[in-house]
């Protein structure tokens, strides 16, 4: 009579396991069935809220594409999935190299055009050069925009959207400090023509810190993380990056001159020396709520900062209070204002079998509407000639004025040894800002780190 | 004369078990034993087997190629020592290898085995329940998330206005208003997240040891006159060696290749890898990298020299610690 319960008992487990098991082995994992539906996956890494309009575009494509479909004749209708989120740049990047070696990346794939310097040369992306001219959305894009997406005069992705990195400045702390309104309404125009200079900001910072209109530290603040702001100080600083055989190089002097800046405004009490390091929810608290006088940006963060940051106000606030400009001429340097874009590029992955599909979901979601929307959503710049003449662009204030810093900007090299050059010339950087070394010894180091990395790939001038 | 021993002692068994004569045991028991004795330990053996020894040698044959993103899909081409080469003779490497063991060692003998003594010790020497409530909350860290677990650390020691103990503490006591755990003292920080975290383990280990010792001895002492301090040296300490040992031995092993607290906190820096572990470096190089050209062999090889050295330490641990001696058949069989 025992046994019967327990008996019974362990059935029932048993039941209960197996089910799971079978559960879990039942998953449809099917990308074409027989009515000609494909799928097509799309991965997105977009911070929440704002720039969601990344792969959701693709999704808002969908019915336009099944409509050209079905006018061509074709008999396929295609569908979206999407996996969007805002995981770090490193995993999110690592995950479709590992997918893709598994044979499972997804059709479309996201990321910053740099990439295709290490992607297209490992193979996993594919040359879309001569399928580009299939689809006519892809004419209206601004020409300058294509040249982040070519490595060895092949083309690897669709510009997905464009943004610039000004100089934010807090009118109001400058007001405090002594300013008059004109100066700080000419001070754009001070920068656009290289009157008002990196060192002058630096004046003007070190000035604020004394008479406590900000704390020490606060005067100036670049981004907390490894980044491509920097590359535009080692441009600015006249630094050569590309060299037509393919290496990279690591000017020096020029690379001597940006640590000595970052030293020096951390020894002059402008910049904090634990900056690096700090969280961006921390950085982006700080900077939109108005304790720090100068801060290089980008111009995605105004509308996370009026939506996600500012306590009070949203974006009158940033307004009324933050002005911008392009990054300051470098005297002894290039003495010109400068900028750097990153556009991002929807790439298709090699293991598709839709190629014609993807592309075709991409053209249908390049399309004024859509991209003026995300644009607006996320502070990206327009990436489409016929943005420049639609009225809900043109409406935003803030967009057609950071539009105008696309005049003096830089791109980052499609290189797939630059990687390991930003990586060793941002130690630079680190060292110098922490106190751990002086510029020209850290110049020294990471001149043994890129040798160390690269090899022959580096010129070392 | 040994032959002699063992003869009679079959002799004893065999009368014992009630078999006639000295004789050994049949041979479908021992196969059966032998067989039983082999199956329990398969599944730990097979598991050590698949993530250890297999994992092993793929990284060893990964560190003679130059396996990384811009080549991933291509067959492996092998470079010889090239990687190691890169390895010993990178600038960093004296620091990494000295960061490594300052590390270990500091957080080894402070927390995971000191601290982790005082807690047992204290939480067995008041009353059970409660005792049992301060061991609950020192399992706490290890029981959050990293990530959350880092996260309260950062909230704790940011500067102003983010961080608690620039917002209570006074000045005289650190409380400087700048970020304490980068720009103040990251060593500090670095230790402190993982020995909270270390500690819990040896001290459940080192409570129930403590909680075996047999009362009578305790009493004895005490009435013999011994104070706290005398019962912990005399008694306490020796009647727990074995506990003691095995902690030092598996946490050395454990801190060498943990990294993951570090990663989140600091990332090896600030400035120039101030913080940077072997751990941490080989993960860096192989996925971690900014803008994606991720160094698998290369990573792989800062990885397999860590294993080679955690195997040393492990095989010099067991021989200076005599850890035979514990699993050593009693000389008295029967008692």
């Amino acid at each position: 009579m025992k046994q019967r319960p327990t008996r019974f008992r362990a059935l029932i487990l048993l039941g209960v396991v197996f089910a799971m098991v079978a559960a879990a082995c039942t998953s449809s994992d099917d990308t074409a069935d027989d009515s000609g539906l494909v799928t097509i996956t799309a991965r997105c890494k977009a911070a929440p809220n704002v720039e969601d309009g990344r792969c959701n575009n693709l999704l808002r494509g969908v019915v336009a594409a099944n409509a050209q479909l079905a006018a061509d004749g074709d008999d396929r209708r295609v569908e979206v999935q999407i996996i969007q989120d805002n995981k770090d740049w490193g995993d999110y990047l690592t995950e479709f190299e590992l997918a893709s070696s598994a044979g499972e990346a997804p059709d479309i794939i996201v990321s910053g055009h740099e990439l295709i310097g290490t992607w297209a040369t490992s193979g996993i992306i594919t040359d879309i050069t001569d399928q580009i001219g299939d689809y006519p959305e892809f004419d209206d894009m601004i020409p300058s925009l294509w040249a982040s997406a070519e490595l060895d005069g092949k083309r690897w992705g669709i510009p997905q959207d464009a943004e610039a990195r000004p100089l934010y400045f807090r009118k109001d702390l400058l007001l405090e400090l002594g300013w008059t309104q004109a100066e700080v309404d000419s001070l754009p125009a001070d920068l656009a023509s290289g009157a008002f200079t990196w060192e002058d900001m630096l004046d003007t910072a070190e000035a604020a810190v004394a008479a406590g209109v900000v704390d020490e530290g606060n005067g100036w603040w670049h981004r907390p993380v490894n980044g491509n702001d920097f590359l535009y100080y080692y441009y600015s600083a006249g630094g050569e990056l590309l060299d037509d055989s393919g290496a990279l190089i690591y000017d020096q002097a020029a690379a001597q001159q940006v640590y000595e800046l970052v030293g020096g405004a951390v020894d002059r009490g402008i910049l904090s020396n634990s900056l690096l390091g700090t969280s961006w929810a921390d950085w982006n608290s700080t900077v939109a709520n108005g304790d720090i006088l100068f801060v290089f940006g980008g111009s995605w963060q105004w509308n996370d900062w009026a939506v996600n940051y500012v306590v009070e106000g949203g974006e009158e606030y940033l307004f009324d209070n933050l002005g911008f400009g392009p990054i300051p001429a470098l005297a002894g340097g290039t003495n010109e204002p400068t900028t750097l874009t990153h556009p991002l590029l929807y790439m298709v992955s090699s293991d598709t079998e839709d190629t014609d599909l993807a592309l075709l979901v991409i053209s249908k979601a390049t399309t004024k509407e859509l991209n003026t929307e995300y644009a607006l959503a996320s502070g990206h710049l327009a990436i489409l000639q016929s943005q420049a003449n639609y009225e809900p662009y043109t409406s935003s204030e803030f967009l057609a004025e950071v539009a105008s810093l696309l005049e003096y900007t830089t791109f980052v090299p499609n290189s797939p040894f630059f990687s390991a050059w930003s990586e060793g010339y941002f130690l630079g950087i680190s060292a110098v800002e922490s106190g751990a070394s002086t510029p020209a010894d850290a110049v020294q180091i990471v001149v043994d780190q890129l040798q160390n990395e690269l090899g022959e790939n580096v010129i070392i001038r | 004369m040994t032959k002699q021993i063992e003869e009679e002692a079959d002799a004893l068994a065999g009368a014992a078990v009630g078999a006639p004569g000295p004789q050994r045991r049949p041979l479908g028991r021992r196969v059966r034993s032998t067989v039983s004795a082999y199956g329990f330990m398969a599944p730990a053996v097979a598991l050590v087997l698949t993530f250890f020894v297999v994992a092993g040698i793929l990284l060893l044959i990964l560190s003679f190629t130059d396996l990384q993103s811009t080549n991933f899909n291509d067959a492996w081409t092998f470079v010889g020592f090239d990687n190691y080469e890169r390895l010993f003779t990178d600038a960093f490497f004296p620091k990494i290898a000295r960061n490594t063991v300052f590390y270990v060692f500091t957080t080894l003998i402070f927390f995971n085995l000191g601290l982790a003594l005082v807690l047992a010790l204290v939480t067995t020497s008041i009353p059970r329940r409660a005792g049992f409530f301060f061991r609950l909350v020192w399992l706490l860290p290890r029981l959050t998330p990293s990530v959350v677990y880092i996260m309260m650390w950062q909230r704790i020691a940011s500067a102003d206005p983010f961080g608690i103990y620039n917002q209570i503490a006074p000045e005289f006591l650190g409380a400087s208003g700048g970020n304490l755990y980068l720009g103040g003292s990251p060593w500090t920080f670095v230790i402190l997240t993982n020995g909270f975290i270390g500690a819990s383990f040896g001290m459940i280990i080192f409570t129930s040891a403590l909680e075996s010792i047999p009362k009578d001895l305790l009493t004895a002492a005490k009435v013999d006159g011994a104070g706290t301090w005398r019962i912990i040296r005399d008694i306490k300490l020796p009647m727990i060696k074995w506990p003691l040992l095995f902690i030092a031995t598996y946490q050395t092993l454990s801190l060498l290749t943990s990294f993951e607290y570090i990663l989140l906190l600091t990332n090896g820096g600030p400035g120039l890898f101030t913080t940077e572990v072997w751990a941490l470096t080989s993960y860096s190089r192989a996925f971690a990298t900014y803008a994606g050209n991720n160094q698998w062999a290369y990573g792989a090889t800062w990885a397999i020299v860590l294993v080679a050295i955690a195997l040393v330490l492990a095989v010099a641990y067991v021989k200076l610690f005599r850890f035979n001696e514990l699993i050593e058949e009693p000389r008295i069989e029967n008692l």
